[in-house]
């Protein structure tokens, strides 16, 4: 399992919302490589990059710092936020992102889903992100009545086997995730999935990694790791005491 | 000076600034007398290697590669750059490569391809190349194909993805990995400046089975 540190990016900097409403927004970083540079120094093996006003916009706004991070840091980055056409998927990878999560396009776009996957197979993740039990799409300003789990076996009726699951609710609360659900999302997923949203602690990455999930590949953590709850490496360290 | 080819497949600033950053002074080019005066070269490459051979071969990049492992120069393949040392590929219903190490790419026996993700690598042998890296060692990787070279001493590390797959080659002064050392965090580094010193050194080390591979 890899604990991948999250970089936000919104107005070129990097930042933190609170259950993703973007009124309440903290600032951690100017530059969003210097975050980026910090949690790699950090001994980050995966960066997990949002792109906040291009999930907003519908179309990706910050690739010139994605560019950048991925160019000067030495380790892989994937991207999500406005990612809704293939050919904004194209600029992504171009700048650099190994891979990208599909949020709202996934649901609102399925054949777009079905292309995407065929052309980019598993360089596309689709992130479901929920918010009081049900999908919520466009920045997390809509939901649907769509429930997480329904969503993954909906996906993966179109082949989508990588997953990145976030619990909006609990996202920037450091209230640790709802373990049941994580055990109800792992049994839904048939390839991998990534975990994000109210990570706190050391001691709730221990309780993720004690469910022994096996197609849980990583656990993504933002403002845990700004705000020195943990440091990544005793974090990675963590989640790589898995057995026995 | 270490010579990065640039034969226009795909953006090459993170290899470039990984080598910068373990004291290499990388320049990008496909200029023939850059690569001549180079004393080591970096084959970096995305994407399909058929398409690749060709703007090699349109560069007349082939023979001079070949040239220049001859005279010894140490060259290390990066990814779908290493794909390219070898023979020949079954990639988009086949293709030669250069033909510096024996054998055929070939897609991995997989359900689930590219593997996207880290993945470790277990050293057959010691090597200079790999000096200082724990056994195994986690690399990031991002491909669909891999060599299954001829030689099996031509093998210095493999992995596994449904099936064990061939990562890294070595036959000095030739070294190839098939995963991203410039994304693979401190130990893609520590490896790059293993290379880097091989180069500082001006040889590579000998071979283990003794043969001349190129008159120093």
């Amino acid at each position: 399992m890899i604990l991948l540190p999250a970089v936000d990016i919104r107005d070129g900097r990097a930042v933190r919302l609170r259950q993703g409403r973007f009124e309440e927004e903290t600032v951690y970083a100017d530059d969003p490589v210097q975050a980026a540079r910090s949690f790699v120094e950090a001994g980050a093996r995966f960066l997990h990059v949002v792109d906040l006003d291009g999930a907003r916009e519908g179309e990706p706004v910050n690739l010139r710092h994605v560019q950048r991070i991925s160019d000067e840091l030495a380790v892989p980055v994937e991207l999500g936020g406005g990612l809704r056409s293939i050919a904004s998927i194209r600029r992504a990878l171009a700048a650099g992102a190994v891979r990208v999560v599909l949020g709202t396009a996934a649901f609102t776009d399925p054949e777009l889903l079905d292309e995407a996957l065929t052309a980019f197979t598993s360089r596309i993740l689709v992130g479901v992100d929920v918010r009081g039990g049900h999908v919520s799409v466009s920045g997390w300003t809509r939901e649907t009545q769509v429930r997480g789990e329904d969503a993954i076996r909906r996906m993966q009726a179109r082949g989508a086997t990588r997953f990145v699951y976030t619990n909006v609710d609990r996202d920037g609360m450091l209230e640790g995730p709802d373990l049941e659900e994580v055990r109800r999302v792992s049994a839904a997923v048939r390839g991998r999935f990534l975990l994000s949203g109210g990570i706190g602690s050391l001691e709730d990455l221990i309780a993720v990694r004690d469910l022994r999930l096996l197609n849980l590949a990583g656990v993504i953590s933002g403002k845990a790791l700004y705000e020195g709850r943990f440091g990544v490496r005793e974090g990675q360290a963590v989640l790589d005491a898995r057995d026995p | 000076m270490i010579a990065v080819i640039d034969y226009g497949m795909g953006n090459l600033r993170s290899v470039t600034k990984a080598l910068e950053h373990v004291g290499a002074d990388p320049v990008l080019t496909h200029d023939h007398a850059d690569v001549r005066r180079a004393d080591g070269i970096v084959l970096p490459g995305v994407g399909a290697m058929p398409r690749a051979m060709e703007r090699v071969r349109g560069l007349q990049l082939d023979q001079l590669l070949r040239e220049r492992v001859e005279a010894a120069v140490p060259l290390i393949g990066l990814c779908m750059g290493m794909q390219l040392l070898f023979e020949s590929t079954t990639e988009l219903g086949g293709a030669e490569g250069i033909g510096l190490l024996e054998g055929r790419v070939e897609r991995l026996q997989a359900a689930k391809v590219p593997q996207i993700g880290w993945n470790e690598v277990s050293w057959r042998r010691e090597s200079a190349l790999t000096s200082g890296l724990p056994q195994p060692c986690a690399f990031y990787h991002a491909n669909s194909f891999a060599p299954r070279p001829a030689h099996d001493r031509d093998v210095l590390g493999t992995a596994d993805y449904e099936g064990e797959f061939v990562s890294v080659v070595e036959r000095p002064p030739l070294y190839g990995l098939q995963s991203h050392p410039e994304k693979s965090g401190p130990d893609g580094l520590r490896l790059l400046k293993n290379f880097v010193c091989l180069v500082a050194a001006g040889r590579g080390p000998p071979r283990s089975d003794g043969s001349a591979q190129a008159a120093a």
